[in-house]
């Protein structure tokens, strides 16, 4: 039988021995290039996470294909300028609407980029056909590659519906994706207009 | 900062920054820089902070996979609100209110993910292991077998330090309900340790 003297003794030292408690633990794996990739996927480089033990890199593909995006974009944008020598200089830097709030298969996204993204493919597949067939074709393969990588964060999503930072590497890719899509509208356009002149 | 070094038994730099802790100036530098889009300054302190931060994860969710993605959204979560940093508190006690609120939000949102993290299988062995004292690892071991609510108070409280208040603040709780969890915590503690102790 113990007494409310003993209780209150066992009490103090529980409290004692939680305050010994580890309050920094070192993770098991380094996390800071995951972290890298999310905050800045302009990086081209991701440091080198160092010796692993057994943990899979599980966004580190996300993160490369991202990193894919900015590369395929700037080089539809060379391409383009290059074949179509006559071209007005593009607008870069664009910034076009997205939504942060809905993420994944289980939600739609938000009306403002389903306007914004419907308009401009509308503005993206007519001035296509201003394209020749090879700036098309180029064209149309890298935003495949773009569309691949949404297609694999997506499928991400879909296990880890709350994790920012696919969140915020989709957000990333669908930007991409409709500046692109933009930019070749806007460059085509400057073709016509040049055309009818 | 001897047991941090031995304690999680990793080798990259992370320890190394802990420990060649910089002073408060050298931090504030950072803070600067981080929020003037410096990422290496950021890094340095992802460097100083991170053994905290993932501390506490780790002990409110009871999961390491689970602690190392809290720890990366949360870090990821003050990159993106560092602008909102304005000293009040410290920047530690600031990335640990991000922290709770990444591990409490990703717990409210997804069932899926609160049924991982509480599944048996994800109970951690790995923070256990790290208390070199028979008597710490099965505290360790029975904080992690704490009620959520209970839990969480008794990290915050017990092993953090954070006053009644401040637990009840980060936990989005009145402060009476943050006493009562932390109550019942030590009751049920006491009640596992007891029996373990009878046992062996």
């Amino acid at each position: 039988m113990t007494t409310d003297f003993d209780d209150r003794q066992a009490d103090d030292v529980l409290m004692a021995k939680a305050r010994e408690l580890e309050t920094a633990i070192a993770p098991e794996r380094d996390l800071w290039p995951e972290i890298e990739a999310s905050i800045d996927a302009d990086v081209a480089t991701v440091p080198d996470a160092g010796p692993e033990r057994g943990a899979p890199r599980r966004y580190l593909a996300q993160a490369a294909a991202v990193l894919l995006l900015v590369g395929a974009s700037s080089a539809i944008t060379y391409k383009l300028t290059k074949t179509e020598a006559t071209v007005s200089p593009v607008v870069t830097g664009v910034e076009l609407p997205a939504r942060l709030a809905s993420f994944g298969g289980e939600y739609p996204l938000g009306p403002d980029y389903g306007l914004a993204h419907v308009a401009v493919e509308s503005q993206l597949n007519a001035m296509l056909a201003h394209l020749s067939p090879e700036s098309r074709a180029g064209v149309e393969a890298n935003l495949q590659v773009i569309r691949d990588a949404i297609a694999e964060i997506n499928t991400a999503l879909e296990s880890e519906p709350d994790n920012a930072l696919l969140q915020g590497l989709l957000v990333r890719a669908y930007r991409e994706e409709l500046a692109v899509m933009h930019k070749i509208g806007g460059l085509t356009h400057d073709v016509m207009s040049r055309n009818d002149i | 900062m001897a047991a941090l070094l031995t304690a999680g038994s990793s080798d990259y730099s992370s320890a190394m920054v802990a420990a060649t802790k910089p002073d408060a100036r050298e931090e504030a530098d950072w803070i600067r820089r981080a929020r003037q889009s410096d990422q290496r300054a950021f890094e340095a302190l992802y460097r100083l902070h991170v053994d905290r931060v993932y501390g506490l994860c780790v002990r409110m969710t009871g999961s390491v996979s689970e602690a190392e993605d809290c720890t990366q959204e949360a870090f990821i979560q003050a990159w993106n609100k560092l602008a909102a940093f304005r000293g009040d508190s410290a920047f530690g006690t600031w990335l640990h209110r991000i922290a709770v609120n990444t591990v409490l939000g990703r717990m409210r949102k997804s069932k899926r993910e609160r049924d991982r993290i509480q599944a048996a299988e994800e109970i951690m062995p790995s923070p256990a292991s790290v208390e070199s004292d028979g008597n710490l690892r099965d505290l360790s071991d029975a904080v992690n077998r704490l009620p959520e609510g209970a839990r969480h108070v008794f990290v915050l409280g017990a092993v953090y330090g954070y006053s009644h208040e401040e637990t009840s603040g980060m936990l989005g709780i009145a402060v009476g309900t943050s006493k009562a969890q932390l109550h019942r915590a030590r009751r049920l503690l006491a009640q596992q340790l007891g029996e373990e102790g009878t046992t062996t």
